[in-house]
């Protein structure tokens, strides 16, 4: 059984009253949704409000999700419809954007490729950082979650041909932010 | 394969989703186009380098988990305390109050319908499916208005369970319950005609030979014979043998109930 199956299957259940195994979803996909809301607020608190609220929106809607649905688009339909109610419950706050520390990527690499792959990475960090939030989004969703570019054309509300167009795109303009920054660093 | 097709086709290059008719043919333009590969590679670096990022970001405060498992026990422990509704209560909750809601909801209904007549031809699993949509939406319809205070709302609840589907007990029952119980002459006369639907019940035969007895309205007691006719429900004759030969029995019913012996015998 592949896991995507699996998560469809246990919102199911869920939704058909056991709402205790709402905790393996959460224990599978808190982290990843964390990470995709600091990615577009890039606020830490603000973050981990919303990871609450779409798990808190999950049990209210629980439902109306339908098993046929990926779970992962149906949860991120909620994530990205926490985010906007927030927005606007929020509307004229000033949102502090922090400068998260990097973690070191890869503990188990060599001392010197690990620095090197570190530098590397916070400069793609920053050039990410710097794209429009659509072309963030849809990289974020697709690279950091692994959604099939099905599953995104469901989230973002558009043709699958409409969602390769745009992840070339956000990748042409990552490409460039991060020559940018690359030779602001250089210069 | 040319550069447009290639630009098109690398997002599922990079993520591996090509068939691999369509990677062969996306690795042949490579291999003839500096320009195509050179750019491929460029940005698959950076497609891998995103995949490293999310060990890079923070994790969520400890206290993220606490509150979720505390909200989880809170609303397990809120589903516990809930009163439990029985079905029809629920039927009857769903049932709007305002004019305009019910409207919509028949207006709905009735574009279902239309949908479902539209599609009937082809025999799919689809049209199944929104068959029994349909005959849910009109068994909930039904239900409710028999629910209602109103003599009124309860006669349009009758007649919706008219258009349920025969093979419908719940409504099938709520219509029995109402040719026996309810207080309007109308609404009891209405569910009895609305019972010529459910003919090829077992159920249905016998309750309808059985409430004969226990009506007090003559008018009622008619239309239930002249039900047991139509429905030509040979197990009656005994009851209708009684009644015919019941003095206490109003002389009208009698002699129907002996003009039905004559029918159903025949």
């Amino acid at each position: 059984m592949n896991v995507n199956a699996t998560d469809n299957a246990l919102m199911a259940a869920v939704g058909a009253g056991e709402v205790q195994k709402l905790a393996v979803l959460f224990e599978r996909h808190h982290r990843g949704l964390f990470r995709y809301f600091v990615s577009m607020s890039r606020n830490r608190e603000l973050s981990e409000d919303l990871v609450q609220d779409v798990f808190f929106r999950m049990l209210r809607y629980r439902a109306s999700y339908d098993a046929k649905q990926s779970f992962t688009a149906w949860m991120y339909q909620i994530a990205r419809n926490a985010s906007v109610d927030q927005a606007q419950k929020r509307k004229g706050e000033v949102i502090g954007i922090e400068e998260f520390t990097e973690r070191r990527a890869d503990p188990a690499a060599g001392p010197e490729q690990s620095a090197m792959l570190t530098q590397d990475l916070r400069l793609l960090r920053q050039a990410l950082d710097r794209l429009p939030a659509d072309k963030r989004e849809i990289l974020v969703l697709s690279r950091f979650q692994g959604m099939k570019y099905e599953e995104l054309a469901g989230v973002l509300g558009c043709e699958v041909g409409t969602v390769k167009v745009r992840v070339y795109r956000a990748m042409r303009a990552l490409e460039q932010a991060y020559l940018t920054i690359s030779g602001e660093k250089t210069a | 394969m040319n550069c447009d097709v290639a630009r098109h086709n690398l997002p599922e290059y990079l993520s591996e989703s090509l068939s691999e008719a369509q990677e062969l043919a996306f690795a042949s333009h490579l291999a003839t186009c500096d320009a195509c590969r050179a750019e491929t590679e460029r940005l698959g670096s950076l497609w891998r380098g995103l995949a490293l990022l999310p060990g890079t970001f923070p994790e969520p405060a400890a206290n993220v988990r606490d509150r979720f498992y505390e909200s989880l026990a809170a609303y397990r422990h809120g589903m516990e305390s809930a009163p439990t509704h029985g079905f029809r209560e629920k039927l009857a909750a769903l049932w709007p109050r305002q004019p305009a809601w019910q409207m919509a909801i028949s207006f709905a209904l009735l574009a279902m319908g239309v949908g479902v007549g539209y599609e009937l031809r082809p025999a799919s699993s689809e049209v199944a499916q929104l068959r029994g949509e349909v005959s849910g939406m009109r068994q909930m319809v039904a239900l409710s208005l028999m629910q209602q205070q109103s003599a009124g709302e309860r006669l349009r609840g009758v007649s919706w369970a008219y258009r349920a589907e025969s093979s419908d007990t719940e409504v099938l029952s709520a219509l029995l319950s109402a040719v026996n119980n309810d207080q309007s002459v109308n609404v009891r006369m209405a569910a009895v005609e609305s019972l010529h639907a459910f003919g090829a019940s077992p159920v249905a035969r016998t309750a309808i030979v059985q409430s004969i007895p226990k009506q007090t309205t003559p008018l009622v007691q008619i239309a239930l014979i002249d039900l047991l006719v139509d429905l030509k429900v040979s197990e009656g004759s005994t009851e209708l043998k009684r009644l015919s030969s019941d003095e206490t029995v109003d002389a009208s019913v009698r002699e129907r109930a002996k003009w039905a012996l004559g029918k159903l015998l025949q």
